[in-house]
């Protein structure tokens, strides 16, 4: 069984953010809601300033703090390693909101499936077709696109990424791409000291 | 190198690297975990005391505005009863539990002790005993669980500290004792002046572990992490220190105090104390929830 993860080269990102675009067409992502984004940050002191994207969705942690906490089960683990919230389970707390590190839930307010993406009243056909796997007021967060991942297809965002900053891939195979890039880059997880153990980490992330 | 440094922005929802609000636990959940922790003191003193209107208060004030404003917070509240189903690992599911636990043992005591069903039912005082030592057991867990599962939470420094179910437990108490204090002032407490007395030193001794409390909450969190410690900055400093030191410190604490020291004889007092006190205590909930930061998951700022 494979275990998923991913990878962020941030030498290659140019924070075009089409991951961004390409997750919200996925997932049909109601306005304001999105399940990846791409954070921009300046450093430095003129003459040598400079600016860095850095790329953020769940990191399916493999003690992840949102399943611990969720006191309806809603959110659960699959073998391959990808957290899952069952739409079915979810009540809406927000206890697993507040439990990630890394600020990577969603609710999604029963009003947003009714106001629509333009905010009109009126729900595209689009949109009618993406929002039968909500439950409104639930609150949710990237699954890696696993439909997509079961039919052994990347994620959308990995593949609209035009520089191939995201990397996609299972970390117990020694010689998948992403386990090589960690290897031999020194991925680093984010914010580690949350003890999470994160299955998405960054490479060159040293200036 | 990539380094996370305590003087990096809040962001909001922008596409930039900084500090985040956390905004999903916001008024709705400060008003459920105010009315649940409040009853649950009130119910514990008052069980201390014999007192039955007090219960009553306590039991109404978990059971039903306690779970209106949970339920105005649920985004699915349909599915609700779902909270119950991991106690293994939630405190959510913990806390729903005893609520239920503490609504029935509790309603049952006072149709037992109260209404006189015990007497008409030939129940023995002994069973009406358990029945209250469970009731009571169940508020003790109503009382401190919310603090429980916010500590429980790595993820928000402010709130990831020992501190926060013994502040639950304290202002739970507080406002239990400035309750009953009220309710009870021209009954039980006016029989036995030497309780109501010991109740006022309680109140005066809890002010005082409230002051202690919070100086060691802020304590953790400043020196917790970066985003503790703009959290506590937050809270002294900054957006919300106006309501911090002006309504949970001078109002919930000190003015109390200084009240219940100088002029704890009368009932006037007691009340504006007891209205003090609820008032800090209500702020302080909403505040701790306001000023729970994330971290920016990584900087690249010297």
């Amino acid at each position: 069984m494979a275990r998923w993860g991913m990878v962020f080269d941030l030498k290659r990102c140019i924070g075009c953010n089409a991951c961004v675009i390409g997750c919200k067409q996925e997932n049909s992502l109601p306005d304001g809601v999105l399940f990846t984004r791409t954070l921009s940050e300046e450093y430095g002191v003129y003459p040598t300033v400079n600016r860095v994207y850095i790329p953020t969705l769940c990191n399916h942690c493999e003690d992840a703090p949102c399943e611990k906490v969720c006191p309806s089960g809603a959110t659960y683990t699959r073998d391959d390693g990808i957290v899952m919230v069952d739409s079915d389970k979810c009540i809406g707390c927000g206890s697993c909101a507040v439990a990630c590190p890394y600020d990577q839930r969603s609710e999604l307010s029963p009003h947003l499936f009714k106001d629509g993406l333009f905010g009109t009243g009126e729900i595209t056909p689009f949109e009618e077709q993406g929002y039968v796997r909500y439950t409104p007021g639930m609150v949710t967060k990237c699954d890696f696109c696993s439909g997509r991942v079961d039919e052994g297809l990347d994620p959308a965002c990995v593949v609209t990424c035009p520089t191939d900053a995201r990397i996609f891939g299972d970390l117990d195979d020694p010689d998948s791409k992403p386990s090589k890039l960690i290897r031999e880059k020194g991925g680093r997880a984010p914010l580690p000291e949350k003890n999470t153990k994160p299955k998405v980490f960054y490479v060159n992330w040293t200036n | 190198m990539a380094t996370r440094s305590r003087d990096l922005p809040i962001v909001g929802d922008s596409f930039n690297v900084g500090y985040r609000f956390q905004r999903y636990w916001d008024t709705p959940m400060a008003n459920a975990f105010f009315c649940g922790e409040l009853g649950g003191g009130i119910f514990l003193v008052a069980a201390f005391l014999d007192f039955m209107p007090g219960m009553l208060a306590g039991l109404l004030l978990t059971c039903f505005l306690k779970t209106y404003f949970h339920l105005s917070h649920m985004g699915v509240p349909m599915k609700s009863w779902r909270a119950i189903l991991r106690p293994d690992r939630s405190w959510i599911s913990r806390g729903l539990l005893a609520i239920v636990f503490y609504a029935g043992f509790g309603f049952a005591y006072l149709g037992l002790a109260w209404l006189g069903l015990a007497e008409t039912l030939g129940i023995s005082e002994t069973l009406v005993g358990v029945v209250k030592g469970l009731a009571f057991l169940s508020a003790l867990v109503v009382a401190t669980y919310q603090g429980f599962a916010m500590s429980h939470s790595t993820a928000i420094a402010l709130w990831s500290t020992g501190m926060m179910p013994v502040s639950s437990l304290v202002y739970a108490l507080s406002g239990g004792v400035m309750v009953n204090l009220v309710l009870g002032w021209n009954s039980v407490l006016a029989a036995q002046p030497e309780l109501r007395g010991a109740v006022l030193t309680a109140g005066l001794v809890l002010m005082g572990l409230l002051a202690v409390v919070h100086l060691s909450l802020l304590h953790a969190a400043y020196h917790g992490s970066p985003g503790g410690r703009k959290s506590v900055e937050l809270l002294t400093r900054s957006y919300y220190a106006q309501w911090y030191w002006g309504v949970t410190w001078t109002v919930g604490i000190l003015v109390p105090a200084a009240l219940l020291w100088s002029a704890g004889g009368s009932y006037a007092a007691v009340l504006i104390a007891a209205a003090g006190v609820l008032a800090g205590y209500y702020s302080f909930r909403v505040l701790i929830f306001k000023a729970g930061l994330f971290e920016p998951i990584m900087s690249f700022r010297p």
